[in-house]
């Protein structure tokens, strides 16, 4: 079964294994399998308000409000996103729906009130912007672990430094990109990626993680695009685990109004 | 690595919140400069108006029936002043309607409401709700294409299948009249303008009047199916009740379709048919009212990377019992083609973070020998501040074409929009 991986430092917040602290000897493979889960996979569902912060290379400040959960169909496997959107005004009650899938493109889904239109958007391209953040994707859904190939570089007391390279070079904007996972919770903690001259183009980092129900969580995080300019921050609030989403919250019916038992 | 500990704690308990109204909405500014000469109200402009639209929504809270229901009632309305016709102001009630959930299998929702179905982008083929062409064609945003219809709608969610079922009183789509927009009226002989001096009849407010419209839809997997029924009134007058008397008429429509949407080849795919029974001229004998007619949609979508994203359509339109229809014409009469192929194009690229949008839209018809681009760029300011500049150009060799009948209103529009 394909798993996905990294990038995501930034959802994991709402995801993370209990995960036993003293492991050694671990393979390459148990520990991107290990980061996976603990990035992605937290609880059976999960809920956060999501509060972005992007500046720009001119200093300009734009700012992104929502609300999102997440429920888990299979560990390590298939998962479906609901974002609703508070912030800024011109997208509020704005719906985003996302089934990642295993082995094939994601489904997505985007509601537009004004218009009443449930569009279907296609999957595409991973490494394109979040809503206009610098985070991509990929970052949210998770990148596949098996689109690169990884090689631990370094194993400290604390953290384990992984080096990872595409599979397939073509459609991503980095070379390779160093991942540091933290050996006690196995949490990302940290992601730098660089181009092909080796110059550091990219910075993910978990500013901030806080043990939530039992599962490290990223509570703060931030991305610099260090080519371009410009960071965004991600804040998350209110999180709570294991509130029993069910299935039928990630269809049209709730694309089309919120459910109001959990967005008010 | 232990995690830093922050002396604030984001944990502190937030008391829950009453249900207060908020508002939100915007401000906007709009000019559309007319770049081509025809005989409406105005030469030099088709849009010019300052636009206030306030929305909110107040949801039951507490413990009583409508709270657990999830009772909410929702507001929109715009206010506009329009230069067009001398600083004219107007409010238009975009939306008030009240909504909840009266069992956990079903949704419903009363009052001023926008209905969108199908799976064409900027073309419908089952979606036959109420739209504004004036608005699509002067360069208003995409909002106001879709006009809101005084309906109830009941959604329910059996396990196999979805259901909704929507029953509204007929609303006609705004269509050009002459006065802004300049159009193909056959009683003028070509392009009208304000010498356009026809009458639409609606009909009747009465309850055999009313519109009824199903889709029963489902998931297979990714894909989406969905079959879908109309009973109603056909909105663009496009026959005549009674031709000495100029006067147009809204005929009955009767339709029914499916459409199946998803992934397909590494982008969206989406495929739709419409059947639509004209149910007053079923055998297409009467030249005065327009014969039924099925439509075909397909289309494809994909997202190239890079914020790149391009789609194409393709449209099939036929009238049934065309040899009625020719043969019942009279000396004079303007005869309109069998069948229509259009297609179109989307390109969208996204630059700067996603605040600057480039589009071009481009409507073609090879068998009518038109077709509409619509380029545009937007500018995200910043969160509360949004420009966009684009254009309208339609054109066509005929005058009776859909586009060709429109391409004396061609233009270049601005506009600026302030949201909160």
């Amino acid at each position: 079964m394909k798993k996905r991986f990294l990038g995501g430092i930034i959802f994991s917040f709402l995801f993370a294994a209990a995960v036993q602290g003293y492991a050694q000897e671990l393979s390459v493979d148990q520990i991107v399998e290990k980061a996976n889960r603990a990035a992605y996979y937290a609880g059976k569902d999960g809920l956060a308000d999501v509060r972005m912060t992007i500046t720009d290379a001119q200093g300009r400040v734009r700012s992104r409000q929502f609300k999102i959960m997440r429920l888990t169909i299979a560990t390590g496997g298939e998962q479906k996103f609901y974002v609703y959107f508070n912030e800024p005004a011109d997208v509020a009650q704005m719906t985003y729906m996302v089934w990642k899938n295993v082995g094939r493109d994601d489904d997505r889904w985007l509601y537009l009130p004004a218009l009443d239109l449930v569009k279907r958007i296609a999957a595409g391209d991973k490494r394109s912007s979040f809503v206009g953040s610098h985070f991509v994707y990929e970052d949210v859904s998770g990148r596949s672990i098996h689109d690169d190939t990884h090689e631990l570089t370094q194993a400290t007391d604390t953290y384990y430094k992984l080096k990872n390279i595409p599979n397939d070079p073509k459609g991503v904007e980095f070379s390779y990109y160093y991942i540091w996972i933290d050996k006690a919770n196995f949490m990302p903690k940290k992601a730098e990626y660089y181009n092909s001259k080796d110059q550091l183009i990219r910075v993910i980092e978990a500013v901030e993680v806080k043990d939530i129900q039992g599962y490290p969580t990223v509570i703060q995080s931030v991305t610099k695009d260090l080519e371009r300019g410009g960071e965004t921050v991600m804040e998350f609030d209110n999180i709570r685990y294991d509130i029993g989403l069910t299935e039928d919250i990630f269809t049209e019916r709730y694309l089309r109004q919120a459910p109001a038992q959990w967005i008010k | 690595m232990a995690a830093a500990v922050s002396a604030v704690s984001v944990f502190s308990p937030v008391p829950a919140q009453a249900a207060r109204p908020s508002v939100h909405g915007f401000s906007e500014f709009a000019y559309g400069v007319k770049v081509s000469d025809d005989t409406t109200k105005r030469d030099n402009f088709n849009l010019l108006e300052e636009r206030l639209q306030l929305k909110s929504n107040y949801a039951f809270d507490g413990e009583g029936y409508w709270a657990r229901r999830g009772g909410t009632l929702n507001f929109k309305g715009d206010f506009t002043v329009d230069e067009y016709f001398s600083g004219r102001t107007d409010f238009e009630l975009r939306e008030l309607n009240f909504s909840w959930t009266p069992a956990s299998w079903m949704d419903a929702k009363f009052g001023r409401q926008t209905l969108t179905w199908g799976t064409g982008d900027y073309l419908f083929v089952n979606d036959l709700f109420p739209k504004d062409y004036q608005s699509f064609f002067t360069g208003r945003d995409d909002e106001y294409l879709k006009k809101p219809s005084d309906a109830f709608r009941i959604s329910i969610y059996p396990a196999a299948a979805n259901i909704d079922f929507i029953m509204a009183k007929f609303t006609p789509n705004t269509t050009a009249d002459g006065d802004r927009v300049s159009f193909f009226d056959s009683l003028q002989g070509g392009i009208a303008g304000t010498n356009s001096d026809r009458q639409l009849v609606e009909p009747p407010l009465q309850l055999s009047n009313n519109e009824y419209a199903l889709r029963v839809y489902r998931g297979l997997g990714s894909h989406e199916l969905a079959l879908y029924f109309f009973s109603g009134f056909n909105k663009s007058p496009d026959s005549y009740k009674d031709e000495a008397a100029r006067q147009l008429f809204y005929r009955r429509l009767d339709a029914y379709g499916a459409s199946l949407r998803g992934p397909f080849f590494g982008g969206i795919g989406n495929a739709e048919f419409g059947c639509y029974n004209s149910r007053q001229d079923s055998d297409g004998n009467n030249r005065l009212i327009e014969n039924s007619m099925i439509k075909f949609l397909s289309g494809y979508e994909k997202d190239m990377g890079d914020d790149l994203k391009v789609g194409f359509q393709y449209l099939y339109e036929q009238r049934l019992d065309y040899d009625n229809y020719t043969d019942n014409l009279l000396a004079g009469d303007f005869i309109f083609d069998e069948s229509r192929h259009l297609l179109t194009q989307r390109l969208m690229k996204l630059y700067k973070n996603q605040t600057v949008t480039v589009s071009l839209f481009n409507f073609y018809s090879p068998t009518d020998k038109d077709g509409y681009a619509r380029p545009s760029i937007s500018y995200d300011l910043s969160d509360q501040w949004k420009l966009a500049l684009g254009a309208n150009l339609p054109w066509g060799e005929d005058d009776l074409t859909e586009f060709g009948q429109m391409k004396k209103n061609k233009n270049v529009f601005f506009r600026a929009r302030y949201s909160f």
